[in-house]
Formats: structure tokens, sequence, C-alpha cells
């Protein structure tokens, strides 16, 4: 039996159902293998450097377990084909760090509670469709002008400005130019 | 010249990367997401190598991002 640690990315969709049972998820793969969970917490939820499974959002979940060297590649089998864990690492680890044996029971607890996770803000157009375009378009909208509308102001009320004179000037050309069209006529 | 991060720590001392310290590998990182070379980093041949794991498995887990930011 050897000590590893592992770090499973699991689907915000499944996280905001229910924690725990998206914790189970990842946890029962390894306890069928004969894994004994030492520690399993959440470890942080944010967003991904790149588009995973379409989300750009996940939860990470960290665990430290004992289990037989040669149940590992089994496991590993068993989560290439899970849909919930998007990603996951295990290594080898010398001992469970210190402080995580009480971050664990502290999510035990009764008085833990999982934060909501924030809406996914897909990119995929079929997965916007399904989730409503509008929210998604005016949350990104909100963002767009949000920055953007103090230049925005600005530039067109110099245009105006600057329109103004010209179209003025423009026209008291055209009259003079006029002017002495008649005078010859 | 591109010079070393900090010239006193060539022989780095057991840096212990993990790919979870995140904001020590950003330290190693461009703005385009590569691996500084050790004469940028200073780090010892072993030590790199170290480096280069722990970025590489940030990288997978989509904690850090292969290219760009």
């Amino acid at each position: 039996m050897n000590l590893y640690e592992g770090m499973f990315l699991l689907d915000n969709n499944v996280v905001r159902e229910d924690w725990n049972k998206a914790k189970g998820i990842p946890v029962g793969v390894l306890e069928k293998h004969g894994a004994s969970i030492k520690t399993s917490r959440r470890w942080a939820e944010r967003s991904l450097a790149y588009t995973i499974q379409k989300s750009n959002r996940g939860t990470y979940l960290l665990v430290h377990f004992e289990a037989d060297p040669d149940s590992i590649q089994i496991m590993r089998r068993d989560l290439e084909l899970n849909e919930t864990v998007m990603r996951y690492l295990i290594l080898r680890a010398e001992e469970v760090p210190e402080g995580e044996q009480e971050l664990h029971e502290a999510e035990l607890s009764t008085d833990f509670s999982v934060p909501e996770p924030p809406e996914d803000h897909v990119v995929d157009s079929d997965a916007g469709e399904e989730t409503g375009d509008l929210d998604i378009d005016g949350v990104s909208y909100d963002g767009e002008y949000s920055s953007n509308p103090a230049p925005k102001e600005a530039d067109t009320a110099e245009e105006t400005k600057e329109e103004t004179p010209a179209e003025a000037v423009t026209e008291s050309t055209e009259e003079k130019t006029e002017a002495p069209a008649s005078e010859e006529a | 010249m591109k010079r070393p991060i900090n010239k006193s720590t060539r022989g780095c001392d057991d840096p212990r990367l993990d790919y979870k310290d995140l904001e020590t590998l950003a330290k190693y990182l461009s703005p385009q997401g590569e691996i500084h070379a050790r004469r940028r980093t200073g780090y010892c041949a072993k030590c790199q190598r170290q480096l280069k794991q722990a970025i590489k498995r940030a990288r997978h887990m989509g904690l850090l991002a292969f290219v760009g930011q």
C-alpha cells in the first residue's frame, strides 16, 4: 500500500446540484478499487486557464489516499470514462501535508457549506442555446459596454462639435459660390 | 540580455515546487506562458526539471495556460 495524492477537476454542473454527490463520484471510484481515503476536501473553485469539455470553470477536489500500486491503473481507466471528472492527477505522496487533516475535518462538520459556484459562461454556441442566449448576451454586453461608454460618448461629443463648425463652413462657402454665380447671371 | 531573476539564488537549495503553488510557478513563466530558461531562473538542472514537471502538471489540470494569458 502506498500513499497517493489525487486531484480531480469536477464538472460544475454536478457540483451545483450537490457537492457531496459530486465528491462521492471520484471517491467512490477510488474506494471501489480498494483505496482507503485519508483526507478529501474541496481545494478550490476557479476559472480554468483554457476550456475543458466546453466548461470555463470547475471545482477541484484534493484527496489523499492509500492504495495498492496495481489498482491505480484500473482507477485511471474508470476515471477516464467518467464524465463528471474532467481531469485528474494521481501522484505518489510522502505524507499527508500538515493542516490537510484539519481542513478535511472542517469540511465534514455540519457548519460547512459549499459556496455556490458562479454560472459558467459557455463559449460554445450550441451549449449557449440550451442555457439561454439572452442571459449570456446580457452579461457579455454589460461587460463590453461598462468599459467603453465613457470614451465612446467623449468621441461622439467631439465629433458633433467638429461637425457643426465644419457644416457651417461648407454652408457659408456654398453661399459664397452661389452668390458670385448669381451676380454673373 | 535576459538576466536571472535573482542571481543570488543560483545554487537553488531544494525549492520544493508543487503544481498547486501557482504564485511561485507564475514567477517562472513569460507573459505568453513559456517556461523561463535556466539562465533566467538560475536553477540547477535538477531543480529546473522539477519546475518543468510542476508547470506541466498545472497545465494539465487547467490551472495554467499552455499558451497566452
